[in-house]
């Protein structure tokens, strides 16, 4: 998670903000050594070096990621997908000059990615080949800021924002009782807001190609690829949406940003309020009639 | 679309469903984060061919006040003014078939429930008393709940202990009767989708003491009487009306030798600016006690052998129309209008009801006054 993360605690007792606040934190560092790919340590490693022979033993959160996981997969019609952080391999996106790989690389890769193969249930889980990997990145970083804000809510904490790495999750509004004015990220300028939306709580997160990315002959290659083919895909520059928690959120982007053509359809399908910038920068935006929230694009875009 | 929905409420419900993802006040599903405060009143009157009977007028009260995150209270207090006379059945009765009752009945109850992780214990006293009737109860009830939300299940346990002084008697005073009664309940409530829940609730009661009616000229129950009943519930929503179906069936046995059918069926409709319809549909089906006998009175009469004409023992059927109207108002309040009528006869019992029964109708209007904070 090497990433910029803010936690914002609006409360009169500075004590009280500074122990949610050392609880909040203490728990994303938890969540980030249980979950890292980089630590030997990590559930993830012991999964991952498992694979193609044995099982191994899981708690009940690890389980319940799994299985949110799992919903991922089935609502995204199988293009969210946890095993297929093995493209990486293919793919280097600090690499300077950049390159695309070659096709033979991602077929050899192909066989190795299929979440639908792995054996998992509430306590053990088991890759059924050696190769196989399975990578909590897409979800861990929403689940941690919800968790982060949870424990600010039950530390005492009314108001209040946590911002993981672009994911916000709201605890109510601000102390004035105003919403929080979330800016999305203009996807071609860093310090810029191409739109903003108001939320009192509930979470806000984007999905974006300019994350990590290189452009090579003119087009762009993201680090969001197809489960299938491998491949970037290449239709929006970012989605956002707005959902209860931030856990939801992400993979609503997500999922929007895999589906390309499709995920304006599958984000009405889900009742979330959305915007999602194209490859031309034409915006679009719908949903949230139930909650309200609504994206506001901001006077400089033109 | 269906498949669609189910996908999403999938999705929601494994996020839901991760481990500290809500604070714990939003975890613990059912506890109520508000507080309600409402004031109703009931006004029934009820008549027969040629005669008016019983009228009954009821203002209520009830609050449930969260004292903290996991703690609940809740209480409510009714008085019930009852004037005019009590039903006249048969057409062939004679002798008093029942004096004239000015009667009033005080009622209050109070529960507190306390919610822990995924189960909460409910414990409750309630208090009733009339002129010739008291009656106290105690109750206790666990629930629990699954991982995912989606199921409930309720445990509980209640005992009554009433006492009946029937100074005025027809037979002479009844002093001091005592009544005891123990109740038992198992229920399960399922989520079967984003759209659809279902209840369904079995309880088993039994009692021993004076079951007879004091003001009727001759009417020997058994002490001690067991009833079974089995409720089942289901709603579903219908986005696209912006409706509620509500189906309800309860089945009741009673070892009296009387059963029961009730079948109820509401649609709950939004209109614009904050009404809501609600029209209620309910048929209900009684065989009669194994000691019920037909009239003319006596006949059938065994001494020492239980016996009753008490119609409210007899094989009927019965209908009840009702509409409800409710309006949303800021603030939180809601106000709402509703009127049933009901009708009974012996023949609106599917197969036949008791012989020489008349027509008995009845009618509720009531008011309330509902506020959350």
């Amino acid at each position: 998670m090497a990433s910029v993360h803010e936690l914002q605690l609006s409360t009169p007792d500075r004590a009280l903000a500074d122990r949610a606040a050392a609880a909040a934190i203490a728990d994303v560092r938890r969540i980030e050594a249980k979950y890292s790919r980089f630590r030997k340590d990590s559930v993830t490693s012991a999964i991952n070096r498992s694979a193609g022979r044995t099982s191994v033993a899981i708690d009940a959160e690890t389980a319940a990621l799994l299985r949110y996981a799992d919903r991922c997969h089935e609502a995204s019609g199988g293009c969210f997908d946890i095993t297929s952080g093995v493209f990486r391999r293919a793919w280097d996106f600090k690499r300077d000059p950049p390159r695309v790989p070659p096709a033979d690389e991602l077929d050899a890769l192909r066989p190795l990615i299929g979440w639908q193969r792995v054996e998992w249930s509430d306590h053990e889980v088991r890759l059924p080949d050696a190769g196989m990997e399975l990578d909590f990145g897409g979800i861990g970083k929403e689940y941690a800021c919800d968790r982060a804000a949870s424990i600010c809510r039950d530390q005492g904490v009314a108001h209040g924002l946590v911002n993981l790495g672009g994911d916000v999750r709201a605890i109510g509004g601000r102390a004035d009782g105003s919403p929080w004015r979330i800016g999305i990220r203009h996807p071609a300028r860093e310090d810029d807001a191409i739109a903003t939306v108001a939320i009192h709580d509930g979470a806000v997160a984007t999905s974006g190609d300019y994350e990590r990315c290189f452009d090579f002959d003119g087009r762009r290659y993201c680090h969001l690829l197809d489960s299938r083919s491998g491949m970037p895909v290449s239709c929006w520059r970012s989605a956002s949406v707005v959902a209860p928690i931030a856990t939801l959120a992400g993979s609503y982007a997500t999922i929007a940003m895999l589906l390309e053509r499709e995920a304006a359809a599958f984000l009405v399908s889900m009742g979330v309020a959305f915007f999602l910038v194209a490859q031309d920068m034409t915006l679009s935006t719908g949903g949230g009639s139930d909650t309200g929230a609504s994206f506001v694009v901001s006077d400089e875009t033109a | 679309m269906a498949a669609t929905d189910d996908r999403a409420f999938a999705l929601i419900a494994a996020a839901l469903a991760l481990p500290g993802i809500l604070p714990i006040a939003a975890r613990a599903q059912s506890a109520p984060d508000e507080g309600v405060v409402a004031l109703r009143y009931y006004d029934y009157r009820d008549w027969q061919p040629g005669a008016d009977r019983m009228a009954v007028k009821s203002p209520y009260l009830y609050a449930l006040v969260p004292l903290s995150e996991s703690l609940v209270v809740e209480g409510s207090l009714v008085y019930d003014s009852v004037s005019g006379a009590s039903p006249l059945f048969h057409d062939t009765l004679s002798g008093a078939s029942g004096k004239g009752i000015g009667d009033y009945r005080k009622a209050g109850d109070l529960k507190v429930t306390k919610y822990v992780d995924d189960w909460s214990l409910s414990a409750g006293a309630a208090y009733s008393d009339e002129q010739d009737y008291i009656s106290r109860a105690a109750s206790l009830e666990w629930r629990t709940w699954s991982d995912d939300r989606n199921r409930t299940y309720a445990i509980g346990f209640g005992a009554a202990k009433d006492r009946i002084n029937a100074v005025e008697g027809v037979n002479g005073p009844v002093l001091d009767q005592p009544r005891e009664t123990y109740d038992y309940l198992l229920g399960i409530t399922q989520v079967l989708n984003a759209r659809a829940v279902v209840e369904s609730t079995i309880t088993y009661s039994e009692g021993r003491g004076y079951y007879s009616d004091p003001y009727k000229l001759l009417d020997a129950r058994p002490n001690h009487r067991r009833i079974f009943a089995w409720l089942t519930r289901f709603n579903v929503r219908f986005p696209r009306p912006d409706a509620t179906l509500q189906l309800s069936h309860r089945y009741l046995e009673d070892s009296f030798g009387d059963s029961s059918h009730m079948l109820e069926a509401s649609w709950v409709q939004q209109v614009r600016q904050g009404f809501t319809l609600t029209p209620t549909l309910r048929y209900y089906t009684q065989s009669a006690a194994r000691f019920y006998h037909d009239p003319p009175f006596p006949q059938g009469l065994v001494p020492g052998e239980p016996y009753t004409a008490d119609e409210r023992l007899s094989a009927f059927g019965a209908v009840t129309l009702g509409l409800r109207v409710a309006k949303e108002f800021p603030h939180r309040i809601t106000v709402d209008v509703g009127a049933d009528f009901y009708r009974q006869r012996g023949d609106l019992r599917i197969g036949g009801g008791s012989p020489g029964l008349a027509q008995f109708s009845a009618r509720w209007i009531e008011f309330g006054l509902t506020r959350r904070f």
